[in-house]
């Protein structure tokens, strides 16, 4: 087995690896096959390994580097796809009874692009089902559990993904965020997890959730991983309606040109409502090293924001049209907590639902004029660390509210990063917030932060 | 939201929902509707929801 310090390098390091011969994609490939045939049966972030694909991808990066083809940073950079993703030829199950047996015959436009940029697919992470309920004991697929405490949640939907990451099993995954679901279990793993501008990176052939939620995105241990993968996933795709024409920047040149003399907004209003007080010591910690770094920080207001729970409005009333036939002929096959959620969709009213986007509408235009007198906004990623399974398979436990969901109303860029750690041991993140398509200045503060800090380079005892 | 009206809507969707989780459900149902039912919507002059039209072409650029 490989040292442990190999499997939490950075993509910039591997590269650099790759090029001096000190590490060949294959050889970076069998390491990481062996430590998830080692670990995952204990974290279950893995529903298929794609070994035979994985070493194909790998010997295919080692060919172009010995041509000396370096022009892609992601070169034999080991990856893993929330399966949610189509992928051709490679069962997809979305985390679902009713796709469990579903191999398709076409591929996600963001693992084309990954392809291209000559990753190596490691396999397919378990998602929460249809990213939406999370499977309780007895379901098809068991759920993952948090690399930091194995009793307690990774977060969802993308729980594979951050599981994967924190575990060292893997360099970067494919997350998916309707309401939370890259910043959630990043936030909740310790890694770090961009929800992109919603139309900035392609949701074709990526299973539906809430179409007008729905954003696909990166997730990776570093900020700057993170920069590489939006850098080869970014970009127009006529497959998908929704998809942007904006001009993709350079994502990762800016990244070291620090904060000093940007604006920081923090809204003090709902986002620190029922927060745990170690999560707010630790944003406020956060804070203080922002300014130091020189940023200036000040309180902004974001009008209407206690309107932004109609964002379950929008997301229970698109998830039941997606799935309701399927739920009306085939109820058994959904897991009862997803059932009972998708359900409760078909309760909202067509005036409620078309109420819930014109507040939307609102959201949209105060997060903008807030966003006119800052750079960007603070605030935490989830208000608490992991919950335990216990708690969550509670019947009585609830949907638990979340401080991401407005930024998936206004389709904002919006990051995690890790800001800290409970006296437990568990994981503390920041959210950065931006302009729409100003992801550049997002991974910045929060590559600048990270630097200055170092709680992306402490990970789980496995 | 009573749990009288969760039935009524039940009823109107044709969804059955077992009875003991329908206390959970009207919770879900009360937060997410709480701002829409706040809302009075003649104060705000929105023009949205509406459909974006795009004059350019769908070439079949999947993947550039």
């Amino acid at each position: 087995m490989a040292s442990e310090e190999l499997f939490y390098a950075t993509i910039r390091d591997i590269g650099a690896r790759f090029r001096r011969r000190a590490l060949s994609p294959v050889e970076l490939t069998r390491a990481h096959l062996e430590r998830i045939e080692k670990l995952d049966p204990k974290l279950h972030a893995f529903v298929t390994v794609t070994a035979d694909r994985a070493l194909a991808d790998a010997k295919a990066a080692e060919t172009a580097l010995g041509r000396g083809d370096i022009s892609s940073p992601l070169l034999g950079i080991p990856i893993g796809y929330k399966d949610i993703y189509a992928t051709r030829g490679i069962l997809t199950t979305g985390g679902s009874a009713l796709l469990k047996d579903w191999i398709p015959d076409e591929e996600s436009t963001c693992g084309v692009r990954l392809q291209r940029a000559g990753t190596v697919m490691l396999g397919k992470l378990i998602t929460h089902e249809f990213a939406f309920g999370i499977q309780f004991p007895g379901h098809r697929f068991p759920a993952a559990k948090n690399p930091w405490d194995l009793e307690r949640m990774p977060g969802g939907s993308s729980s594979g993904s951050g599981a994967a990451l924190a575990a060292g099993m893997a360099f970067g995954a494919l997350g998916s965020d309707t309401g939370g679901s890259i910043r959630g279990p990043a936030s909740l793993c310790g890694i770090a997890g961009l929800k992109p501008t919603y139309g900035r990176c392609s949701r074709a052939g990526v299973l539906t959730l809430s179409w007008t939620l729905d954003h696909t995105g990166p997730m990776a241990r570093t900020v700057e991983d993170c920069a590489y993968l939006l850098q080869a996933l970014a970009g127009y795709d006529a497959a998908d309606p929704a998809s942007s024409r904006e001009p993709v920047p350079d994502y990762v040149a800016p990244l070291g040109r620090g904060v000093r003399g940007l604006r920081v907004g923090v809204p003090r209003e709902y986002f620190f409502e029922g927060v745990d007080p170690e999560v707010e010591k630790g944003f406020e910690q956060a804070l203080a090293t922002l300014r130091q770094l020189g940023a200036s920080v000040e309180d902004v207001k974001i009008q209407n924001i206690q309107s932004a729970g109609a964002f379950m409005a929008i997301m229970l009333s698109e998830a039941f049209a997606y799935h309701e036939r399927d739920l009306r002929e085939h109820p058994e096959l959904f897991g009862e907590l997803l059932r009972e959620r998708l359900l409760a969709g078909a309760l909202i009213t067509g005036s409620e639902y078309v109420q819930a986007q014109r507040i939307r509408t609102l959201l949209q235009a105060d997060m903008n004029a807030a966003l006119r007198r800052v750079d960007v906004l603070a605030t935490p990623t989830s208000p608490k660390p992991a919950a335990t399974f216990a708690q969550v398979y509670d019947p009585d436990y609830g949907f638990p509210r979340g401080n991401t969901g407005p930024f998936n109303m206004t389709g904002l860029p919006s990051l995690a990063v890790p800001c800290g750690f409970t006296a437990a041991g568990l994981p503390i993140s920041l959210q950065i917030t931006g302009r729409p398509f100003d992801e550049t200045t997002v991974l910045r503060v929060g590559h600048t932060y990270e630097q200055a800090t170092d709680w992306h380079k402490r990970h789980p005892v496995l | 939201m009573t749990l009288e009206e969760v039935r009524d809507r039940m009823k109107a969707a044709r969804v059955e929902i077992a009875e003991n989780r329908l206390e959970v459900v009207r919770r879900l149902l009360t937060d997410a509707l709480k701002p829409i039912h706040a809302m009075d919507s003649r104060a705000h002059r929105t023009l949205e929801p509406a459909v974006t039209f795009e004059t350019v072409s769908s070439r079949g650029d999947r993947g550039q």
